[in-house]
């Protein structure tokens, strides 16, 4: 999942689709991050790459609207809502996500999984 | 004298012989490690032991030559009485060492293939003394190599040669095995120099050195037994003296060996900075004391009994010599520099005593001092100490003019090496900047697990306690307004629904408080005053310590636990470090909890009891102080 700058980013994604709880005044989605290119890329335990500085998922609340949606914890996030969220501060990143006139977000993201699904599939027998 | 000689004989032989253990250990880890992390930190300490034993030697061998320079001295009669006067040794120490990187602009950008990385460290001799400072792993993400340790030489003469040496091994090598002891010997022996190169191969005949253990192969010879594992060569070096000492940091020219084409070549810019700070023991230590008598300004005729001590520049003279312990100020300084004038006067002809002038320039002024001593012998001493100290200040310069500061190198912590690696952090599945209500999620699950095994079991008997007193959800509904009401920011209901149809009845306020980041004593509050005296009072605003909130929620825990009969014991942690049986997940928490000093910024002080979200204020504080702190991975809810 790591990038050559300047090359168009590929990575075998799946659409999660969030839909905020609404809690008095705030609209919670469930999940924490980490990461951010703002940030030591050598402290995230779930990334392959070292040096990747995308937005990882670091927890999910059980039983959270993420968690209902099939967000899982290590996945990185890699659009929301069609903002790209693979070059992004931590700070731009959380508030992407926060945003309060969405009651909705979409996400892809990829997991490493995913990724070796799809390479044994292809993978000549 | 012959005594003495032998002691340090001794002495040098019995750090040889420690040094070979060393190194025989350092052998054995080498040929029996296989991850390349413990490989290179062995052939490091292997490095080192070699260099160690090698200067030994050649110390061994300088001093039969001195016995043999000064019996022959001895015997020509040619040693006058030398004004042999020799300088005080003092502490050299070198710190914030820093080797600048110069990557070609393509290296530093190229993302695609392996990262070439090399291992570096730096071996420091001064005298006898050899030091090498950690390890680290170098490649063209580092702009430079910092080496963090502080390395103190404790007995340097004014004289001093303190050789850096950079070692590198490449991190990619095939260990190539049995590469032939030669090959290493002729390296580590040119990388000493040519000179004690040579001496050292001449101090390895044969018969010229002390007999040493050693498994048989000729006299000592170059260490290696043929070890596989990750070699380091000699990058750079250079050398430091009394004229490179200042009380900041400096630039110094690096000697480049090697070149492109070697596997552990790095682009270095070609100096290196550090701090190279001394203290030479005049400006440290007493160098004399004793009783005087001065002659203080006003009074011509009289003289004031006190107690003197000479230190550094000055010359401290108390009332008592009980003061000094007590940090009493001194009666009177004077100073004692190179500007200093100090002479021996006659005061009285028929008095023993002698008087000592002391004049300095202060200002345009000159202002002297007299004192006087008892009898002359201590006359005698006073200047012999007056003429040390001046002699010493000549000799280690610019040492003298203001004490430098040298901190002491602290315990080695734990390499953080580790950390980086991700290995702490792995386990570590709690978002720090949300703690309390991470952990007690974390504690939750757990608990509930258990309940739900335990609830295999037939319910205890006083279960139905519970069960009469709170009807279901209404219950439930009634915590939940409760804490709605009285805490502003959400409390996760929906974990709240959605445990509810998986615990049973009695277990249900429970539950109620598990899940809630939110005061555990005020959620409770239909059952807590069965089970739980309350402690805290509901104070979801107010200030309070961590640790302190985090022993609350716990203790409620175990109350609550301890009603429903589990025998996890979770007991109140002291200083935040939680130990409840459970598993690995729980131990973690607290290694975050506990981990609270390091990863400080994203867990402040100021997390309440209550909230996920908290208010405004608090929170900015909280992510500002989150985001000014580079060493922490921010994480953040949403």
């Amino acid at each position: 999942m790591s990038f050559i700058p300047g090359q168009p980013v590929t990575a075998v994604v799946q659409r999660i689709e969030i839909l905020k709880l609404r809690e008095g005044d705030n609209l919670i989605l469930g999940f924490s991050i980490g990461g951010g290119i703002d940030q030591d890329p050598a402290q995230n335990p779930f990334s392959e790459d070292k040096t990747d500085k995308g937005i990882y998922v670091t927890r999910v609340s059980k039983g959270g609207p993420a968690d209902v949606a099939g967000l899982m914890m290590g996945d990185k996030i890699m659009q929301v809502n069609g903002w790209d969220m693979t070059m992004v501060t931590h700070d731009q990143a959380r508030k992407r996500l926060t945003k309060k006139s969405e009651d909705v977000v979409r996400l892809l993201v990829t997991r490493k999984s995913l990724q070796d699904a799809v390479r044994q599939s292809m993978m000549p027998r | 004298m012959n005594n003495a000689k032998n002691q340090r004989d001794s002495d040098i032989q019995k750090k040889i012989d420690y040094e070979i253990r060393m190194r025989e250990g350092a052998c054995k880890l080498l040929a029996a490690c296989s991850q390349r992390d413990q490989a290179l930190e062995a052939s490091k300490s292997l490095l080192t032991c070699n260099s160690r034993i090698m200067a030994y030697m050649s110390e061994l061998q300088r001093m039969k030559e001195a016995q043999v320079m000064q019996r022959v001295a001895r015997r020509s009669s040619d040693a006058g009485p030398m004004d042999d006067r020799s300088p005080c040794k003092g502490k050299v120490a070198i710190s914030d060492l820093r080797i600048p990187l110069m990557w070609k602009d393509t290296e530093y950008f190229k993302n695609k293939g392996e990262l070439h990385r090399c291992a570096v460290f730096c071996l420091l001799q001064l005298g006898g003394e050899i030091f090498d400072t950690d390890m680290v792993m170098v490649d063209r993400t580092l702009t430079d190599i910092c080496f963090d340790n502080t390395i103190v030489f404790n007995e340097a003469s004014p004289g001093f040669e303190l050789r850096l040496e950079l070692y590198s091994c490449c991190s990619e090598d095939d260990y190539s095995a049995g590469s032939t002891p030669r090959k290493l010997a002729s390296k580590l022996s040119s990388s000493l120099g040519r000179s004690s190169g040579k001496k050292l191969r001449a101090a390895l005949e044969p018969g010229a050195c002390s007999p040493v253990s050693n498994g048989g192969a000729a006299p000592l010879l170059l260490p290696v037994p043929p070890v596989p594992g990750p070699k380091y060569h000699l990058l750079a070096h250079t050398t430091l003296t009394l004229s490179h000492v200042q009380d900041s940091f400096r630039t110094h020219d690096l000697t480049i060996t090697g070149n492109e084409e070697c596997s552990y070549w790095l682009p270095l810019y070609g100096s290196a900075c550090c701090r190279l700070a001394a203290q030479p023991h005049c400006m440290t230590q007493q160098m004399m004391s004793g009783c005087l008598r001065v002659k203080l300004g006003g009074d011509p005729q009289g003289w004031t009994n006190v107690y003197a001590i000479l230190k550094g520049t000055n010359l401290f003279c108390y009332r008592r010599q009980e003061d000094i312990e007590a940090n009493v100020e001194p009666l009177l300084t004077i100073g004692i520099n190179k500007e200093t004038r100090i002479r021996a006067a006659e005061r009285d002809p028929h008095s023993k005593a002698q008087s000592i002038c002391i004049s300095n320039q202060y200002g345009g002024e000159e202002v002297t001092h007299t004192l006087a001593t008892d009898c002359r012998e201590d006359t005698q001493r006073w200047m012999e100490a007056f003429w040390q100290q001046f002699f010493d200040m000549s000799q280690w310069k610019q040492c003298c003019d203001e004490l430098m500061k040298i901190d002491q190198p602290s315990p080695r912590k734990p390499a953080l090496i580790t950390a980086k690696q991700g290995s702490l952090y792995h386990e570590m599945v709690i978002d720090t900047s949300d703690d309390i209500g991470t952990v007690t999620d974390i504690l939750a699950r757990r608990i509930e697990e258990l309940e739900l095994r335990a609830q295999l079991d037939a319910p205890p008997h006083w279960m139905s306690l519970f069960e009469a007193e709170a009807p279901g959800s209404p219950q439930n509904h009634r915590n939940h307004h409760h804490r709605t009401a009285r805490h502003s920011p959400h409390t996760p209901s929906p974990r709240l629904h959605s445990r509810q149809p998986r615990s049973p009845s009695g277990l249900l306020s429970s539950d109620a408080s598990l899940t809630s980041d939110s005061d555990s004593p005020c959620s409770t509050s239909p059952r807590s005053h069965h089970a739980w005296p309350r402690d805290l009072p509901p104070t979801s605003g107010r200030f309070r310590p961590r640790t302190l909130s985090l022993d609350a929620k716990l203790s409620t825990l175990k109350a609550q636990r301890g009603y429903g009969g589990f025998q996890c014991s979770c007991q109140s942690p002291s200083a935040g470090s939680v130990a409840p049986r459970p598993s690995q997940t729980a131990l973690s928490c607290s290694s975050s909890t506990s981990s609270n000093s390091s990863s400080e910024g994203s867990n402040s002080p100021e997390t309440d009891l209550a909230f996920s979200r908290p208010s405004g204020a608090r929170r900015s504080l909280r992510n500002l102080r989150a985001k000014l702190d580079p060493r922490n991975w921010l994480q953040s809810q949403v």
